[in-house]
Order: C-alpha cells, then sequence, then structure tokens
C-alpha cells in the first residue's frame, strides 16, 4: 500500500556494504587491548531517493553507531558506505577534496536531543545560517533571507532569527535542527531519534513536517529509532537491528503484517498499538541482551528466543550463563576449558556440583533445544565434559517480495507460534 | 506584540546591529547577576578604586625622576610616623615616602598581575586545548609535563626561578608566569575534553565546517569560562605570590611595590614603627580580597545550571 | 475496574492541591488545584505532556520537592494508612477477607501536615516511590543488599530481631544496631564474643529478608545479586532492585514515576507485567505516572488525564479510551501514530504547553483547543462529573456561567 514506485538503479544514493564498527576494549596500565565490542558486525542495505529506511531496535543494537557511519562521524572498522556519485559509487571514508564536500552536503543529520546538538551560545541566524557560510552559499546580506526562508518551511518565523536555543520549547528546536540539516539542500538526512525526547502531540507535528519536506524535496531519510510505531508511520522499508545485526530487512508493512524473526515479532508484541484491543496480552523478552563483545554463537538471539531450536548456535556460553543466574551454582565453578566455542570442560570445585549441574542440563531447567543441541555430555568426578553441535552464523537470508531475515526458522513457524 | 516588533526591526541592513543588541543583552544578564551579590559589588568597586589609582598615580603624585617606579628618597625624614608635614602615610627607614609606595605600588602590581595572568592563561588555553584536542601521546606528554609543574609547590617552585635568574621585579614575573600557566593548561583540557562530546560539535562536522572553526567557534567559547573565573582568582593570588618574593628580597631594593615595603618596614614593627609595612600590607590583602570576591561572583553569574533560566 | 460504590475509604484523597514554583520570571503554578482519591487496591494512572505538572503531584506524596524554590500554595494529601491485621501479619486470612489488613483500625493523616520524622516513617514503609531512572535512584557506591536492607533497618527492627531468634525485648546495641542508628562505641560492644554471635544471627537474618524481597521481582539468583552493584546491572535488572526495595515493606501506596521510560520496549513490558502482578497479589495501591497513553490504558484501573497543573478528565480507563470527552485526551490520544494513520497526516495539537505564570482565568487548553469557543475565553471550567465516575473539565460537556458553548462539531482552529 505504500510501495512506492519500482525503484530504479539511479534512485539509488547511499549503499551500506558489510558495515562493521568495532571499538577495543582496553585494560590495564598499557591500555592492552582485550576484546572489541562489535557495536556494528556486517550491515548491508541500500538508502533510495525520496525513500525512508527505518532503522529499529533495542538500546545497544548498535542502531545509532550505524547511523553515526553512515553520517561519517565515525570510520567502518570494515566494509563501507558508498555513496552515488555521477553515476559512480564512492566509498565515503575514501573521498577527498571537492567530492568529500559534496557528499557532506548531501548527507546531513538531526540528532536526538535537540538541546545538546544546538550551540548554546551561538543565536539561530548563527545556527541555520552557519552550513551556509561555511559552503559560501550566501552573502552576509541574504543570509538573512535564506535563514528566513529556511524557518519559515518549518515553522518557525522571523521572529525566532535572534534568539538562543534555550529560549524554545523541544519541539522548536528540533525543528531549527532541521532547518539546520535542510539549509544545503541535502540528498539524505540521517534521523537519529529525531523525536524520542517528545511529546506525543509535539512528536506528530515533527512526523508530519518532516513527512511533507520529504515530499516538497524528495529527501531520503534514515530513521533511527527505537520506537515502532514511529518507524511503522514513517519508513518505505525497515531494518530490524539485534546485537549489531541486521534480524531482519524488507518493506515496512510486510514486515508488520508477518514478521520472519522471532525477534522482530517480540518486538512488536512488546508495545501494541493504541488501536490494539485493550486485554492484548503484552509480552517483553526473557533475560538481558548479551554482551557485544562476546555475541552469541550461531543466531545472535538464540539466548532469549522462545522458538530457538538446535539448530541456533547453542555453546559453551549459555551453560556458563545459565549457571550465573542458578542459586548457589557459580560459586563452585572453578574453570572453563574450551576446545571450541561449542566444546569444554567444566571443572568445579566439589563432586556434588558437578552432578548437579549435569543434571541440570538435562533436565527441564534448561530449554529444549538447548538439550537436543547437546552432543555429548561426560560427568568425571568434578569435572563436566560438555560438547554442543557446530553450527556457522545464521546468515541474513533473501526471502520472498525482497525479504531479508536471519533465521533459521520457516515464516510460517515463526507467524504460527503462539505463546504458551 | 514585541515578535511583530522584532519583525520590522530585524530587515536588511538593521541585522547585524540586532544580533549585537541581543549579544550584548546577555552579557548584561551575566553583570546584572553579579551585581545582585553585595560581596561581589564590594570587590568590583574596591578594583575600581584600585585601577583609577594606578591609573591616575601621575596626577595624584609627581613622579619621582628619572624613573619613576623607584621610592623616592627624602633623607631629610627617615622614620617619620604618619601625619608628617609632605608624608601624610610616614617615612621608611631610608625615607621613602609611605603614600607613594601605596600609589604607584598599585601600578606595579597591576603590571605584574596583568602579564603574568594574560600570559599564563594564553599559554594554558594552547598547551590545554592541544592536549584535548589532539589526544594520544601528545596528551600523554603535556599532561605528564603538567603533573611534574603541579607537585612542586608554586611558592617553592617561582621562588627557586627567580633566586637562579637572579633579584629583580622583571625576573618575579617571569617565574610566576613558568609555574602557573599548568594549572590553565590543565582546567582547558579537561573542558575541551567535555565539550568535545557535545552533539553541537557533531553537527558541525556534518555541516562539514572546518577543524579549527569547530574549534573556535564551538569548543572554545564554551570552554573559556571557568578558566576566565580562574584567571580572575589569580589577578589576586599573583599579587600575593608577588609580594611574598619580594618581600623575602627576589626583587630589586627600593622598588615601589608594595611587597618590598612591607619587607623594608617589618624591621621597625618591633620598635612601634608600625606603618611602613601596614600601608601597603593592606593594599596586598585589599587587591587579593577584591579579586577573589569577584571572581566568586563571576563563577556564580556564569554557572550554567543558573544561566538562562 | 472498580468504581464509587466500592465500600472502602480511599488510600489517599488529594484535594485542591498546589504547588508552584519560584523562578525569575516569576511564580509558576506547577499544579494548580488538583483533587482526586486513589482508592484502595486500584491503580491510577496519571498522564500528560512534560510539564502538566503529573510528577510534581506525585512528588508531593512524600514532600520529595526542593522548598524553595517550591511553594506548597495550598490544599492537603489525605492518606488513610492500613493496620496490619493482628491474625495473620498481613499474610492474608481469613479474619481480615485475605486482605491481611485490619478493618476499622485505619490512620488518616494530611502527608503536607506532619512532622518530617513522621513522613520519615511513612516513607519507604507505608508510601513508595520508584522512579523513572534506576540508575540514578540508586547509590552507586553501596552493593544492591545494603541499599535493600536499609529499608527494612529503618522500618522492619521488630521483624528484623524477631526473625534472628532473639527476644523482643533485646536491647542496647543490638538493637541500635537492627535500626542502624549507631551510638559510639558500639562498633567494640558488638565484637564482644555474645553481641558478635547474635549481630551475626541479625545479618542472617536480614539477608533472608533481602533475598525474599528481590526474589518477590522475579530476578535470577537473588543471593548473587546482592553483592553486585548499581553499575554492574542492566537497567531493567536496576528498575527490578528499585522495585524490590519500593515493596520490601509492604506499603500500602505505591507511586511509580514513569518507571519504564528509560527501558526498552521489550524490558519494558516485563516490568510493566511485574508491577501489575505484584498490585494485584498484595492488593498494594499504585499512582502510575506516565506520558504513554497506551502504556497506561493497560495498566491501570482508572485514568486522570493532566493538563498544565490541572486534572482535566478522570474516569475509569475503559471509560475514558471509549469515550473521551476533554478535547486534550482526544488530541492524545489522536496524536500517537497508529497502524493506519495516512502518512503526514497525524493529528499534532498545535502549539506548545503554556508557561503557567499568572495562568489568566480562562480554559487553560486555550490557544491550542480545536473546538475553542466564547465561554472558554472568559471562564475556567472546572471538573465536573458527564457519567457515573467520569468527570470532565470542559464546557462541551457542562454549562458556561457566560458566553458561547464550544461543540466538537465546530472546530475552530
Amino acid at each position: 500500500m505504500r510501495a512506492a514506485a519500482e525503484p530504479q538503479a539511479d534512485d539509488l544514493i547511499l549503499s551500506i556494504r558489510e558495515v562493521k564498527k568495532h571499538y577495543p576494549i582496553r585494560e590495564g596500565a598499557l591500555q592492552r587491548v582485550v576484546g572489541h565490542v562489535r557495536a556494528v558486525d556486517g550491515v548491508s542495505f541500500d538508502i533510495r531517493r525520496g525513500q525512508t529506511v527505518g532503522l529499529v531496535g533495542e538500546s545497544g543494537c548498535g542502531k545509532t553507531t550505524l547511523g553515526r557511519v553512515i553520517a561519517a562521524l565515525a570510520d567502518p572498522t570494515d566494509g563501507g558506505v558508498h555513496y552515488s556519485m555521477d553515476g559512480a559509487m564512492c566509498r565515503i571514508d575514501r573521498l577527498e577534496g571537492k567530492a568529500a564536500r559534496t557528499f557532506r552536503r548531501n548527507c546531513q543529520m538531526v540528532f536526538q536531543d535537540s538541546y545538546a546538538s544546538l550551540n548554546p551560545r551561538h543565536l539561530v541566524i548563527d545556527l541555520v545560517g552557519r552550513p551556509l557560510k561555511v559552503y559560501n552559499e550566501a552573502a552576509s546580506s541574504d543570509l538573512v533571507e535564506r535563514v528566513v526562508e529556511l524557518l519559515d518551511q518549518v515553522g518557525l518565523g522571523r521572529q525566532h532569527l535572534y534568539r538562543y536555543p534555550h529560549q524554545f520549547s523541544g519541539g522548536q528546536r528540533q525543528r531549527i535542527s532541521i532547518a539546520r540539516a535542510l539549509a544545503l539542500n541535502p540528498e539524505v538526512i540521517v534521523l537519529d531519534e529525531p523525536t524520542s525526547a517528545l511529546d506525543v502531540s509535539v512528536q506528530a507535528q515533527i512526523l508530519n513536517l518532516l513527512n511533507d519536506l520529504q515530499k516538497e524535496r524528495n529527501l531520503a531519510y534514515l530513521f533511527v529509532t527505537h520506537d515502532l510505531s514511529v518507524v511503522r508511520h514513517m519508513a518505505d522499508r525497515l531494518v530490524v537491528m539485534y546485537l549489531g545485526k541486521v534480524a531482519e530487512a524488507g518493506e515496512t508493512q510486510a514486515i508488520f503484517d508477518s514478521p520472519h524473526h522471532p525477534y522482530t515479532r517480540e518486538l512488536m508484541a512488546a508495545k501494541p498499538d493504541m488501536e490494539a484491543e485493550a486485554n492484548v496480552e503484552i509480552r517483553g523478552l526473557e533475560g538481558t541482551v548479551p554482551d557485544p563483545a562476546r555475541p552469541p554463537q550461531g543466531c545472535r538471539f538464540h539466548t532469549r528466543c522462545e522458538l530457538a531450536t538446535s539448530a541456533c548456535g547453542w555453546e559453551v556460553d549459555d551453560v556458563v550463563r545459565w549457571l550465573e543466574d542458578a542459586p548457589g551454582m557459580f560459586e563452585h565453578l572453578v574453570g572453563v576449558e574450551r576446545t571450541t566455542e561449542f566444546a569444554a570442560e567444566l571443572a568445579f570445585d566439589t563432586e556434588e556440583a558437578a552432578g548437579l549441574l549435569s543434571m541440570a542440563v538435562r533436565s527441564e531447567q534448561v530449554p529444549e533445544a538447548m538439550r537436543a543441541a547437546m552432543r555429548r555430555l561426560n560427568l568425571d568426578g568434578t569435572k563436566v565434559e560438555i560438547e554442543f553441535e557446530d553450527v556457522g552464523e545464521v546468515e541474513l537470508t533473501a526471502r520472498d517480495d525482497g525479504r531479508m531475515a536471519a533465521c533459521v526458522l520457516a515464516p510460517q513457524e515463526v507467524a504460527s507460534w503462539k505463546s504458551p | 506584540m514585541t515578535d511583530v516588533q522584532q519583525t520590522r526591526i530585524a530587515a536588511g541592513a538593521m541585522t547585524a546591529d540586532t544580533a549585537f543588541r541581543v549579544r550584548m543583552r546577555r552579557l548584561f544578564g551575566v553583570l546584572q547577576g553579579m551585581a545582585s551579590n553585595p560581596a561581589t559589588v564590594i570587590g568590583l568597586v574596591v578594583i575600581a578604586l584600585m585601577l583609577v589609582m594606578a591609573i591616575f598615580a601621575p596626577w595624584i603624585l609627581e613622579p619621582n625622576s628619572p624613573d619613576p617606579y623607584q621610592m623616592p628618597r627624602d633623607w631629610g625624614a627617615v622614620r617619620k610616623p604618619p601625619g608628617t608635614p609632605g608624608h601624610p602615610l610616614g617615612t621608611t627607614n631610608e625615607g621613602g615616602d609611605v603614600l607613594y609606595g601605596v600609589i604607584w605600588g598599585s601600578r606595579t602590581s597591576l603590571q605584574l598581575s596583568l602579564m603574568v595572568v594574560g600570559s599564563t592563561m594564553i599559554v594554558g588555553t594552547i598547551v590545554g586545548s592541544i592536549a584535548g584536542l589532539v589526544g594520544g601521546w601528545v596528551d600523554e606528554v603535556l599532561m605528564r609535563l603538567v603533573d611534574v609543574f603541579l607537585s612542586i609547590p608554586e611558592l617553592i617552585f617561582a621562588l627557586a626561578i627567580a633566586a637562579v635568574l637572579g633579584p629583580s621585579f622583571g625576573n618575579i614575573i617571569l617565574a610566576l608566569a613558568v609555574v602557573l600557566w599548568v594549572k590553565y593548561a590543565r582546567i582547558m583540557r579537561a573542558q575541551v575534553l567535555q565539550i568535545k562530546q557535545h552533539d553541537f560539535v557533531d553537527a558541525a562536522r556534518v555541516i562539514g565546517d572546518t577543524k579549527l572553526n569547530i574549534y573556535l567557534r564551538d569548543i572554545l567559547p564554551n570552554a573559556v569560562t571557568p578558566v576566565t573565573v580562574q584567571a580572575t582568582l589569580d589577578m589576586g593570588n599573583v599579587v600575593l605570590i608577588g609580594a611574598t618574593l619580594s618581600f623575602i628580597g627576589l626583587s630589586e631594593a627600593g622598588i615601589a611595590e608594595w611587597g618590598v615595603l612591607v619587607s623594608e618596614g617589618q624591621a621597625g614593627i618591633a620598635s612601634g614603627r608600625w606603618w611602613a609595612s601596614t600601608f601597603p600590607g593592606l593594599m596586598i590583602f585589599l587587591w587579593a580580597l577584591a579579586f577573589n570576591l569577584v571572581g566568586d561572583g563571576l563563577r556564580d553569574a556564569l554557572d550554567p545550571r543558573t544561566e538562562g533560566r | 475496574m472498580l468504581d464509587a460504590q466500592h465500600g472502602a475509604a480511599p488510600v489517599a484523597s488529594v484535594r485542591d492541591l498546589k504547588v508552584y514554583f519560584q523562578t525569575k520570571r516569576g511564580i509558576v503554578h506547577a499544579v494548580d488545584g488538583v483533587s482526586f482519591d486513589i482508592r484502595d487496591g486500584e491503580t491510577l494512572g496519571l498522564v500528560g505532556e512534560t510539564g502538566c505538572g503529573k510528577s510534581v503531584t506525585g512528588r508531593s506524596f512524600l514532600r520529595l520537592l526542593p522548598v524553595p524554590p517550591g511553594i506548597q500554595a495550598g490544599g492537603s494529601v489525605m492518606f488513610n494508612g492500613h493496620a496490619v491485621c493482628a491474625a495473620c501479619a498481613g499474610v492474608g486470612c481469613g479474619a481480615c477477607g485475605s486482605t491481611g489488613r485490619q478493618a476499622g483500625r485505619d490512620s488518616s493523616v494530611d502527608l503536607l501536615g506532619i512532622s518530617s520524622e513522621d513522613m520519615r516513617r511513612i516513607r519507604g514503609d507505608r508510601i513508595a516511590m520508584i522512579f523513572q531512572d534506576p540508575g540514578k535512584a540508586l547509590n552507586p557506591t553501596l552493593p544492591i543488599g545494603a541499599q535493600i536492607a536499609e529499608v527494612f533497618f529503618q522500618h522492619r527492627t521488630e521483624e528484623l530481631i524477631a526473625l534472628a531468634g532473639l527476644p523482643a525485648d533485646t536491647a542496647g546495641a543490638i538493637r541500635r544496631f537492627a535500626s542502624q542508628s549507631p551510638r559510639f562505641g558500639d562498633g567494640w560492644l558488638l565484637a564482644l564474643p555474645g553481641a558478635r554471635a547474635q549481630r551475626r544471627q541479625v545479618e542472617a537474618a536480614l539477608a533472608k529478608m533481602v533475598a525474599s524481597a528481590l526474589a518477590e521481582t522475579q530476578v535470577p539468583n537473588p543471593v548473587k545479586l546482592m553483592a553486585r552493584y548499581p553499575h554492574e546491572l542492566s537497567g531493567g535488572m536496576r528498575q527490578r532492585v528499585m522495585i524490590a526495595q519500593a515493596l520490601a515493606c509492604n506499603p500500602d501506596l505505591l507511586i511509580a514515576d514513569e518507571p519504564t521510560t528509560a527501558l526498552d520496549v521489550t524490558v519494558e513490558a516485563r516490568i510493566l507485567e511485574l508491577i501489575r502482578d505484584l498490585q494485584q497479589r498484595r492488593k498494594t495501591s499504585v499512582l502510575y505516572i506516565s506520558h504513554d497513553l497506551s502504556l497506561v490504558r493497560r495498566i491501570s484501573d482508572r485514568v486522570a488525564v493532566m493538563y498544565a497543573g490541572r486534572i482535566v478528565e478522570i474516569g475509569a480507563t475503559a471509560e475514558i479510551f471509549a469515550n473521551p470527552r476533554h478535547p486534550y485526551t482526544r488530541g492524545l490520544m489522536a496524536a500517537a501514530p497508529s497502524a493506519d494513520t495516512p502518512r503526514g497526516k497525524l493529528a499534532a495539537i498545535r502549539g506548545t504547553v503554556p508557561e503557567l505564570v499568572d495562568p489568566p482565568s480562562a480554559c487553560r487548553f486555550l490557544g491550542r483547543c480545536p473546538h475553542e469557543a466564547g465561554a472558554c475565553r472568559s471562564n475556567d471550567p472546572a471538573l465536573q462529573v458527564v457519567a457515573p465516575g467520569h468527570s470532565v473539565a470542559c464546557f462541551i460537556d457542562h454549562p458556561a456561567p457566560s458566553g458561547e458553548r464550544p461543540t466538537y462539531d465546530r472546530v475552530t482552529a
């Protein structure tokens, strides 16, 4: 229903290819690198002219980091963002001189916190007029007129020119940010949670404004947010991220009609619409997001997924995590000797504890899928040898109608599953 | 209503003027904030009087020739108490007029504090900015250097430098400048590191502004507040330390400087000749106190928590 | 969804509450004449946008507002604490109708009028509060267990002594230890062999109480959690700890100030479930403050909509959502994007919340209301009943003293 006209190749503005952003974790006096937080771990999608791509996920899923990489505020560790210029795709971190300036002008950003993103010591005319000054777009004589024009487009006026950011309400400040982003007439704007600090009545104003501007100027948006109802309203395409990876991507309406990834389903179930029946069961997720420095094997969502199967990448870490949450067990664990991520020998200080573990992992206390994935379990005195099936990473695979999902289950299985 | 009025005003050539007026109003707001604190007002009044005294010194008392910063000697009237005709505040052991020392000493002190604070503030701001902006090993090296400086008590450090360079008033200025810049470097670095994180710096990068511009327009203006406050406090402190160094004889003898006068007069206190030390001592006290009061007031007035309310 | 027929007295009644703030621009009327009841065992949702006074109202219950700049300009907050059933000590038995409460022995106090010491006794014991940011509300230097233990030290000394197996008339250093009010020299006294054993008993009893309080919030491995520090926990886990702390003493009233706003939706759903579950099991009354209508709809029995320091509409949740009367309530509901709003056609409410310095004697929604008429400009509408248990402050539903009345049919925006 919201499907735009068939996209043409020359519609492409940005192409994000296998982007990774890893942050080193340093420890000790010598600041030795002991590991990496994999904030973004191989993400690909395209942004086309006049289109809104929604990037959703929980906090810590890497969506903001990815937004910053796309706006060239951070360099990717690997992979790249390609920008369409004169018919060719150029990697933005390799652009220089004039080409770099062309990209810079055409990719703007609006931040979540409108107060923090406006220099408190600058007047509105300085803030909105600044891009024009940087690119010598306007001499001082017509700068005022240009700025007034921009303010007018975002619903502010001449009377606001000589005021400081703190003299405005949150919604008005976000309008100023949008006016600044529009000043250079960009092709694409990265919107990083532009309305999540605003009240719902003001959010509606801003979303309407963004939509009007998009129509007028054929803008492309990358809409980064955690709010599903907002992206559903705004986005043509959706990219759902979980722990640095894409869980699912495709047409917004299609995803909302039938999510192909259990994570997308859970996100939707956690926050039903105002229109939905009042007694619709709200559902949350068990557990917490795992440490992005040690993402789970297989499918990264398997630790919290209620539909997980034995093929989802059960591993030694899952046993350790279980031990951490089991009362009075973790204290007895004295060592974990891994041969691979999937096989290890767990040493306990008492035979009793070792016995308890080997009993537990065979019982209802752990998910059935985890038991099914267990290839070997040996109790030898105070040691428990455990081995799971060796599973590769669950890849993002193409489904019908341009959908992509990273789940071992068939779409029907995800759709038909009912919470017990 | 005001909106409509402003709309009429804000056209064409008037615009630069409007922006200027708005900025002035903000500055005025800060001054108003300071004026609402009586202690700050007292400090400002004292500083104003001192400045008047320093500026108009040649008209108040005829300058000594050839060097007006040397105490005039009246060998006919040594150790005279206050109230002596021609010497309202008395004279020193060598017949120096205490009033002349007090008045021309304010010029010396102003010179001292302006030169020391001015140079240290500039050097410290530059070093701190470089450390904060560049980071990495540059930051490490600069900050370890600062740590070394800070690990030695400033008075002892300044004393050592001044002693090596030889006793002269110029060397006291140099010694203090060498010692005091580190404070500014440290404050500035912390500020730059913090402000660098702000979204408005990222916003300027997204626009494509140059690094220098981002520093000059976004980082520096938002970072200078604590540096300014520190500088105001130091205007007073510098005179205190300078006086201490002069007092222990690291300045030329006979110079019209409060610390030197206190030093010269202290021998006579036991014999009841209190005046030669007391009047310049009082000036040092008032000077330091006034700048501290204003510094505190400035800090409160510029506090971001109260700004813009 | 209990209604006015509910026999018991409300657990709290706010009457004409006024809280002002002194600012440079003048006196801001943050809360300007708010009256409502929180019925026994119900969840009342208090919704509104930023700056409408909902948090200030919530904080007034525990007098957690800084004075100055806050000014307690009038009104009262009557709180009717319950007496614990003597037969079952609050567990629930036949004698008290499994409410755990002794009928007829309730005491009523004005929370705005009592002494600070009395207030301290009520805080955390009879009325507890959870906040939006559990990261800030927890002390970063203390382990979780110690923070929850404080509540027991403050309010449950007797129980602690009983649970430790010590006689009820235990006095001296041990009692002081169990109420966290050490005196000089207690350190030595407690180090004496006899006292040391008793102290261990108290500590063990305390650990048991803390662990069971944490277990209530369905955290895995509560004993291990007790030794951890707030920064080691995720946001959802910290919020669970806060809830455990708040409900540790089985309060009569829980004030939840946007407890899930800082959390992810998936975690939010769990926390909501937890609060609802605990509320139903313990029959605690809850004042749930939020800006999120869809969330309040899910958790509350009744809803009060606040705008600009006033309650503009109050009633049973189902009634309010099925039949919203105030234009502001309607505006809020329409502004949230839903599945079939055409893009760019969200029903925004124009303008922003007015500054509440010297509010004029007119409807506060004036200037933003799509239906405003003459009556709204010259009169200030008060809450009036439009249906059983449903009150609205708008001239659309009740007669105005003068001027033309607004109607839904006429859009004047």
